[in-house]
Protein backbone atom coordinates (compact mmCIF):
# COMPACT_ATOMS: atom_id res chain seq x y z
CA UNK A 1 0.00 0.00 0.00
CA UNK A 2 2.81 2.40 0.86
CA UNK A 3 4.92 1.31 -1.78
CA UNK A 4 1.91 1.73 -4.27
CA UNK A 5 1.34 5.36 -2.78
CA UNK A 6 5.38 6.31 -2.63
CA UNK A 7 5.55 4.81 -6.17
CA UNK A 8 2.46 7.03 -7.97
CA UNK A 9 3.70 10.42 -6.13
CA UNK A 10 7.07 9.95 -7.50
CA UNK A 11 5.36 8.70 -10.77
CA UNK A 12 3.29 11.90 -10.72
CA UNK A 13 6.68 14.24 -9.62
CA UNK A 14 8.33 12.56 -12.98
CA UNK A 15 5.74 13.12 -14.95
CA UNK A 16 4.79 16.63 -13.90
CA UNK A 17 8.70 17.91 -14.16
CA UNK A 18 8.46 16.22 -17.91
CA UNK A 19 5.29 17.81 -18.76
CA UNK A 20 6.18 20.98 -17.66
CA UNK A 21 9.64 21.79 -18.19
CA UNK A 22 11.54 19.43 -21.07
CA UNK A 23 8.29 18.12 -23.11
CA UNK A 24 8.70 20.38 -26.60
CA UNK A 25 6.22 23.33 -27.07
CA UNK A 26 3.95 22.19 -29.86
CA UNK A 27 4.07 24.29 -32.58
CA UNK A 28 0.47 25.28 -33.28
CA UNK A 29 -1.02 25.30 -29.51
CA UNK A 30 1.86 26.20 -27.67
CA UNK A 31 2.07 26.40 -23.46
CA UNK A 32 -1.74 24.96 -23.24
CA UNK A 33 -1.00 21.68 -25.47
CA UNK A 34 0.89 20.91 -22.20
CA UNK A 35 -2.36 20.90 -20.53
CA UNK A 36 -2.86 17.21 -22.33
CA UNK A 37 -0.50 15.94 -19.74
CA UNK A 38 -2.99 15.72 -17.50
CA UNK A 39 -6.69 15.54 -20.08
CA UNK A 40 -5.52 12.46 -20.94
CA UNK A 41 -4.13 10.25 -18.22
CA UNK A 42 -7.41 11.62 -16.78
CA UNK A 43 -9.62 10.19 -19.12
CA UNK A 44 -7.40 7.03 -19.62
CA UNK A 45 -7.77 6.31 -15.23
CA UNK A 46 -11.28 7.32 -15.57
CA UNK A 47 -12.03 4.62 -18.01
CA UNK A 48 -10.18 2.10 -16.17
CA UNK A 49 -12.05 3.07 -13.26
CA UNK A 50 -15.25 2.36 -15.36
CA UNK A 51 -14.16 -0.83 -16.00
CA UNK A 52 -13.73 -1.83 -12.33
CA UNK A 53 -17.21 -0.26 -11.82
CA UNK A 54 -18.55 -2.31 -14.11
CA UNK A 55 -17.30 -6.02 -13.55
CA UNK A 56 -17.88 -5.43 -10.38
CA UNK A 57 -21.35 -4.09 -10.40
CA UNK A 58 -22.01 -7.43 -12.88
CA UNK A 59 -20.39 -9.60 -10.21
CA UNK A 60 -22.27 -8.37 -7.69
CA UNK A 61 -25.71 -8.65 -9.75
CA UNK A 62 -24.34 -12.23 -10.30
CA UNK A 63 -23.34 -13.18 -6.49
CA UNK A 64 -25.04 -10.58 -4.24
CA UNK A 65 -21.66 -10.64 -2.29
CA UNK A 66 -21.19 -6.80 -0.88
CA UNK A 67 -17.40 -6.96 -1.20
CA UNK A 68 -18.02 -6.71 -5.20
CA UNK A 69 -20.54 -3.59 -4.26
CA UNK A 70 -18.26 -1.97 -2.06
CA UNK A 71 -15.40 -2.07 -4.59
CA UNK A 72 -18.08 -1.10 -7.36
CA UNK A 73 -18.96 2.27 -5.45
CA UNK A 74 -15.05 2.79 -4.36
CA UNK A 75 -14.60 3.04 -8.03
CA UNK A 76 -17.85 4.99 -9.11
CA UNK A 77 -16.29 7.72 -6.83
CA UNK A 78 -13.14 7.72 -8.62
CA UNK A 79 -14.61 7.84 -11.94
CA UNK A 80 -16.33 10.86 -11.32
CA UNK A 81 -13.51 12.56 -9.42
CA UNK A 82 -11.41 11.33 -12.90
CA UNK A 83 -14.10 12.27 -15.14
CA UNK A 84 -14.55 15.93 -13.45
CA UNK A 85 -10.85 16.64 -13.97
CA UNK A 86 -11.22 15.69 -18.07
CA UNK A 87 -14.10 18.39 -18.41
CA UNK A 88 -12.47 20.99 -16.52
CA UNK A 89 -8.96 20.47 -17.71
CA UNK A 90 -10.93 20.07 -21.39
CA UNK A 91 -12.38 23.23 -20.74
CA UNK A 92 -9.33 25.13 -19.73
CA UNK A 93 -7.21 23.58 -22.89
CA UNK A 94 -10.29 24.24 -25.08
CA UNK A 95 -10.25 27.73 -23.96
CA UNK A 96 -7.10 29.14 -25.90
CA UNK A 97 -6.92 26.94 -28.62
CA UNK A 98 -10.98 26.57 -29.74
CA UNK A 99 -11.95 30.33 -28.30
CA UNK A 100 -14.44 28.77 -26.14
CA UNK A 101 -14.87 27.09 -23.12
CA UNK A 102 -17.79 24.18 -23.49
CA UNK A 103 -19.53 23.61 -26.87
CA UNK A 104 -22.37 20.96 -27.31
CA UNK A 105 -19.87 19.36 -29.48
CA UNK A 106 -20.43 15.30 -29.96
CA UNK A 107 -17.40 14.32 -27.91
CA UNK A 108 -18.02 16.90 -25.41
CA UNK A 109 -21.80 16.25 -24.95
CA UNK A 110 -21.31 12.70 -24.60
CA UNK A 111 -18.63 13.15 -21.66
CA UNK A 112 -20.94 15.01 -19.61
CA UNK A 113 -23.70 12.76 -20.23
CA UNK A 114 -21.30 9.78 -18.68
CA UNK A 115 -20.37 12.37 -16.46
CA UNK A 116 -23.95 12.46 -14.81
CA UNK A 117 -24.80 8.97 -14.97
CA UNK A 118 -21.98 7.88 -12.91
CA UNK A 119 -23.03 11.24 -10.19
CA UNK A 120 -26.28 9.65 -10.63
CA UNK A 121 -24.56 6.46 -9.86
CA UNK A 122 -23.56 8.07 -6.18
CA UNK A 123 -27.24 9.95 -5.85
CA UNK A 124 -28.86 6.30 -5.74
CA UNK A 125 -26.23 5.07 -3.48
CA UNK A 126 -27.03 8.00 -1.05
CA UNK A 127 -30.44 8.09 -1.10
CA UNK A 128 -31.24 4.33 -1.06
CA UNK A 129 -28.94 2.69 1.60
CA UNK A 130 -28.51 -0.78 1.55
CA UNK A 131 -29.55 -3.51 -1.01
CA UNK A 132 -31.95 -1.76 -3.23
CA UNK A 133 -29.72 0.94 -3.03
CA UNK A 134 -27.03 -1.31 -4.27
CA UNK A 135 -29.02 -2.98 -6.78
CA UNK A 136 -30.13 -0.38 -8.77
CA UNK A 137 -26.54 1.22 -8.64
CA UNK A 138 -24.77 -1.64 -10.06
CA UNK A 139 -28.05 -1.53 -12.80
CA UNK A 140 -26.36 2.29 -13.85
CA UNK A 141 -22.85 0.87 -12.94
CA UNK A 142 -23.41 -1.77 -16.24
CA UNK A 143 -25.81 0.55 -18.22
CA UNK A 144 -23.40 3.30 -17.78
CA UNK A 145 -20.19 2.01 -19.62
CA UNK A 146 -22.17 2.19 -22.68
CA UNK A 147 -21.56 5.70 -23.45
CA UNK A 148 -17.69 5.17 -23.50
CA UNK A 149 -17.86 3.09 -26.95
CA UNK A 150 -20.29 6.34 -28.13
CA UNK A 151 -17.70 8.67 -26.69
CA UNK A 152 -14.78 6.91 -28.57
CA UNK A 153 -17.01 7.14 -31.83
CA UNK A 154 -18.14 10.58 -31.54
CA UNK A 155 -15.54 12.09 -33.00
CA UNK A 156 -14.55 9.44 -35.78
CA UNK A 157 -18.26 9.33 -37.18
CA UNK A 158 -19.42 12.57 -36.31
CA UNK A 159 -18.11 16.11 -37.28
CA UNK A 160 -16.65 18.02 -34.39
CA UNK A 161 -14.26 20.85 -32.29
CA UNK A 162 -12.61 18.20 -30.64
CA UNK A 163 -9.52 15.91 -32.23
CA UNK A 164 -9.56 12.87 -33.24
CA UNK A 165 -7.64 9.94 -31.57
CA UNK A 166 -3.97 10.42 -31.35
CA UNK A 167 -3.05 7.74 -28.96
CA UNK A 168 -5.21 5.28 -29.64
CA UNK A 169 -5.53 4.51 -32.77
CA UNK A 170 -5.19 1.61 -35.12
CA UNK A 171 -2.20 3.18 -37.16
CA UNK A 172 -0.35 3.95 -33.86
CA UNK A 173 -0.31 6.93 -31.70
CA UNK A 174 0.72 10.21 -33.54
CA UNK A 175 2.48 11.82 -31.30
CA UNK A 176 6.42 12.28 -31.55
CA UNK A 177 8.20 10.03 -28.90
CA UNK A 178 9.20 13.00 -26.55
CA UNK A 179 5.97 13.63 -26.08
CA UNK A 180 4.54 9.80 -25.39
CA UNK A 181 6.99 9.47 -22.88
CA UNK A 182 5.70 12.14 -20.77
CA UNK A 183 2.06 11.18 -20.91
CA UNK A 184 2.61 7.23 -20.51
CA UNK A 185 5.09 8.24 -17.25
CA UNK A 186 1.70 10.56 -15.98
CA UNK A 187 -0.71 7.97 -17.19
CA UNK A 188 1.26 5.12 -15.50
CA UNK A 189 1.12 8.18 -12.44
CA UNK A 190 -2.45 8.67 -12.04
CA UNK A 191 -3.16 4.56 -12.66
CA UNK A 192 -1.21 3.80 -9.68
CA UNK A 193 -2.77 6.54 -7.77
CA UNK A 194 -6.49 5.09 -8.38
CA UNK A 195 -5.65 1.93 -7.71
CA UNK A 196 -4.03 3.25 -4.39
CA UNK A 197 -7.14 5.20 -4.18
CA UNK A 198 -9.42 2.13 -4.50
CA UNK A 199 -7.03 0.37 -1.94
CA UNK A 200 -7.85 2.43 0.52
CA UNK A 201 -11.29 3.43 0.14
CA UNK A 202 -12.63 -0.14 -0.05
CA UNK A 203 -10.55 -1.01 3.46
CA UNK A 204 -12.82 2.23 4.62
CA UNK A 205 -15.66 0.70 3.44
CA UNK A 206 -15.05 -3.02 4.37
CA UNK A 207 -14.55 -1.54 8.42
CA UNK A 208 -17.46 0.57 8.33
CA UNK A 209 -19.42 -2.28 7.08
CA UNK A 210 -18.31 -4.35 10.36
CA UNK A 211 -18.66 -1.15 12.59
CA UNK A 212 -22.42 -1.26 11.53
CA UNK A 213 -23.14 -4.62 11.90
CA UNK A 214 -21.30 -4.83 15.26
CA UNK A 215 -23.22 -1.65 16.53
CA UNK A 216 -26.57 -2.78 15.22
CA UNK A 217 -25.99 -6.30 16.65
CA UNK A 218 -25.32 -4.84 20.16
CA UNK A 219 -28.48 -2.67 19.82
CA UNK B 1 0.55 29.37 -19.47
CA UNK B 2 -1.47 30.72 -16.85
CA UNK B 3 -4.38 28.05 -18.23
CA UNK B 4 -1.74 25.14 -17.87
CA UNK B 5 -0.99 26.37 -14.31
CA UNK B 6 -4.86 26.75 -13.50
CA UNK B 7 -5.48 23.07 -14.53
CA UNK B 8 -2.40 21.75 -12.82
CA UNK B 9 -3.97 23.57 -9.69
CA UNK B 10 -7.74 22.72 -10.27
CA UNK B 11 -6.18 18.71 -10.64
CA UNK B 12 -4.75 19.79 -6.99
CA UNK B 13 -7.63 20.77 -5.65
CA UNK B 14 -10.07 17.72 -6.92
CA UNK B 15 -7.38 15.13 -5.89
CA UNK B 16 -6.83 17.25 -2.25
CA UNK B 17 -11.03 17.62 -1.48
CA UNK B 18 -10.80 13.39 -2.42
CA UNK B 19 -8.29 13.09 0.27
CA UNK B 20 -10.62 15.23 2.55
CA UNK B 21 -13.66 12.99 1.98
CA UNK B 22 -10.85 10.15 2.74
CA UNK B 23 -10.00 11.86 5.75
CA UNK B 24 -13.33 12.46 7.22
CA UNK B 25 -14.98 8.81 6.95
CA UNK B 26 -11.54 7.82 8.89
CA UNK B 27 -12.31 10.00 11.56
CA UNK B 28 -15.96 8.05 11.59
CA UNK B 29 -14.10 4.92 11.44
CA UNK B 30 -12.48 5.75 14.40
CA UNK B 31 -15.59 7.09 16.29
CA UNK B 32 -17.82 4.19 15.38
CA UNK B 33 -14.47 2.31 16.75
CA UNK B 34 -15.32 4.01 20.55
CA UNK B 35 -18.52 3.34 20.32
CA UNK B 36 -18.57 -0.24 19.01
CA UNK B 37 -16.03 -0.81 21.53
CA UNK B 38 -17.70 -2.53 24.86
CA UNK B 39 -18.30 -0.54 27.85
CA UNK B 40 -15.86 -2.13 30.77
CA UNK B 41 -17.24 -3.84 33.85
CA UNK B 42 -18.22 -1.32 36.48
Amino acid sequence: MRLLLTLSLALMLTGLTWALALAPTEAIQGPPQRIMYLHVPAVITAYAALAVVCVASLLFLWRRDPRWDRLALAAAELAVLFITMTLVTGALWGRPVWGTWWTWDARLTTTLILWFIYVGYLVVRAWAPGERGARAAAVIGVIGILDVPLIHWSVILLRTLHPQPTVFRPEGPALPVSMLIPLAINAAAFLTLFLTLLTLRVRQERTLARLVEILEGGA
Amino acid sequence: MAFVISAYLIAIVLFGGYALTLAARRRLIAELSDAARPSPDP
